[in-house]
């Protein structure tokens, strides 16, 4: 949970204050003569909580924490640290993997939360000091049609989506062969895989919850 | 895990669970002020939203909390409204269109002036609708239509019914009515500008001593009929005085007009007048004797 949650914070946090700030200027720069400009606190409320929060905070971690996790069981696997268990009766899977999607499924949420705050907050301190938006219109657009659900939703992809990290990583590493090149190609195999199932378990997600959000 | 871990891990959820859950809730309650409800029934097609500003008067009081769509064709809206903004008896609430792009908000409009404020948890009657984007559209449409059907009348009357070309004629004519009406002012101007001249002429003429004699002359003469009117009026008076002296009797004259029996004298002395120069007639002789030698 340290590793997954605590220390990702500055990296995640990083991510979801520049994807804020960046979707707050280009909607505000895109937007036509005439609209209102509470229009981009809504715009960057939705991004950041439907969509790029917990998207890019599971990338992240997917690269970050995910390639680790797969680093780690894949050297044990190659150093027969994980026969050595089983050899000791101890279940590997419940000794190594079960920890590690715990971890993923409670800390990635809990990430997410953080960097939808972050992501938000920056937007509104770029729309107020360097977009010209009032704070006011900006707060009017953040709540308009706004519902609780919203955020459940953004906490559910969150919670899948670490929950594929920690699966997919482990399950590369466990599988891990051929000493530390077999480890190294591990570990670039189980981010590009845990990447495109969380861009697939986003596309789902979308399909199946988006129009409970209406 | 070691403790500083669990109470870093620790300190990550209470964070990231106060604000999820503290986010939420300003997010959905629009901030932690608190409000109260009010209630509002508009007809179904509103275009309204939940967090849609409430306004009073143009100031954002509220905002649109809940929608419940009602089979009868309403939409029941409830509006969190601001604890601290009233809103007086009397007011409508009305959609009203914020921009050319369709964002909605309820404006509340006070009718009348009044001390007394509606209670939380009653309903603000609805007001006259607003046209909606679509309604102008509808009618600009419609407006679109008629200038059309009036462009092709006039295309038909200009160009298939020769309305060109008697313009065109028209237009001729008139010019041709211009040029002759130009000549005729032309020549107007030229026998004005000759009287002109001739008047100043004559005006150059005329001796002002010539005038200023003649002035003083009938002057003169003025003042003389004013002291012939003075001794008319003398005269007058002192007509009416012998008139009246004549009517009272007054005077030979006056007794002369007025006594009857010198009348009767008078009749008496002309009758005997007549018979004397009628005896004179007959015997002249006895009258005159005239003898010469």
């Amino acid at each position: 949970m340290r590793t997954i949650g605590v220390d990702s914070i500055p990296l995640a946090g990083l991510v979801a204050a520049f994807i804020g700030a960046v979707s707050a200027f280009q909607t505000r720069y895109q937007l036509l003569p005439g609209v209102p400009l509470s229009t981009v606190g809504w715009i960057v409320r939705q991004m950041i909580i439907l969509e790029l929060g917990p998207l890019l905070t599971a990338l992240v971690l997917a690269g970050r924490v995910g390639a680790r996790m797969t680093a780690e069981i894949g050297t044990m696997r190659v150093t027969e640290q994980i026969d050595a268990l089983e050899t000791l009766a101890f279940d590997p899977v419940a000794y190594l993997i079960v920890p590690r999607l715990l971890a993923a499924l409670v800390m990635l949420p809990l990430l997410t939360i953080l960097a939808d705050a972050i992501g938000i907050a920056s937007g509104l301190g770029i729309s107020v000091f360097a977009a010209g938006v009032p704070m006011d219109e900006f707060t009017t657009g953040l709540r308009l049609t706004f519902i609780p659900f919203q955020v459940f939703y953004s906490l559910i992809k969150a919670t899948l989506f670490g929950g594929a990290i920690a699966l997919v990583c482990s399950y590369e590493g466990f599988i891990t062969e051929a000493g530390a090149e077999g480890v190294g190609r591990s570990t670039a195999r189980a981010v590009v895989i845990s990447s495109v199932i969380i861009l697939m378990l986003d596309a789902l997600i979308a399909l199946y919850l988006a129009p409970l959000l209406q | 895990m070691r403790r500083r871990d669990e109470v870093l891990v620790g300190i990550l959820v209470t964070i990231a669970l106060a604000i999820g859950i503290g986010g939420t809730l300003w997010l959905a309650r629009r901030g932690f002020g608190s409000t109260y409800p009010l209630h509002a029934r508009f007809a179904w097609g509103a275009g309204l939203k939940n967090g849609q500003s409430v306004l009073l008067a143009g100031l954002h009081v509220g905002t649109v909390s809940e929608i419940e769509f009602n089979q009868g064709g309403w939409l029941d809206v409830t509006m969190d409204i601001e604890e601290k903004r009233k809103i007086p008896e009397g007011t409508t609430a009305t959609v009203t269109q914020l921009s050319l792009f369709g964002d909605k908000a309820i404006a509340l409009t006070p009718t009348t002036p009044s001390t007394n404020m509606i209670s939380p948890g009653d309903t603000v009657p609805a007001g006259k609708a607003t046209p909606t984007l679509d309604d102008m559209m509808f009618r600009v449409d419609s407006l679109m239509r008629g200038v059309s059907d009036v462009t092709e009348k006039i295309e038909f009357e200009f160009v298939e019914g020769g309305g060109i070309a008697d313009m065109r004629r028209t237009m001729a004519s008139a010019n041709r009515l211009v040029n002759q009406l130009s000549d005729v002012a032309a020549v107007q101007s030229r026998n004005l500008t000759l009287t002109m001249a001739s008047v100043r002429r004559t005006l150059g003429s005329v001796d002002s001593t010539v005038v200023d004699s003649t002035l003083r002359n009938m002057r003169t003469t003025s003042e003389n009929m004013t002291v012939l009117t003075g001794n008319l009026k003398g005269t007058m008076q002192r007509l009416d005085s012998v008139a009246a002296q004549l009517e009272n009797g007054n005077g030979s004259a006056g007794k002369l007009l007025n006594d009857p029996a010198l009348y009767d004298n008078a009749r008496a002395l002309l009758a005997r007048m007549d018979s004397l120069m009628a005896d004179l007639k007959r015997n002249p002789k006895k009258y005159i004797n005239l003898k010469i030698f």
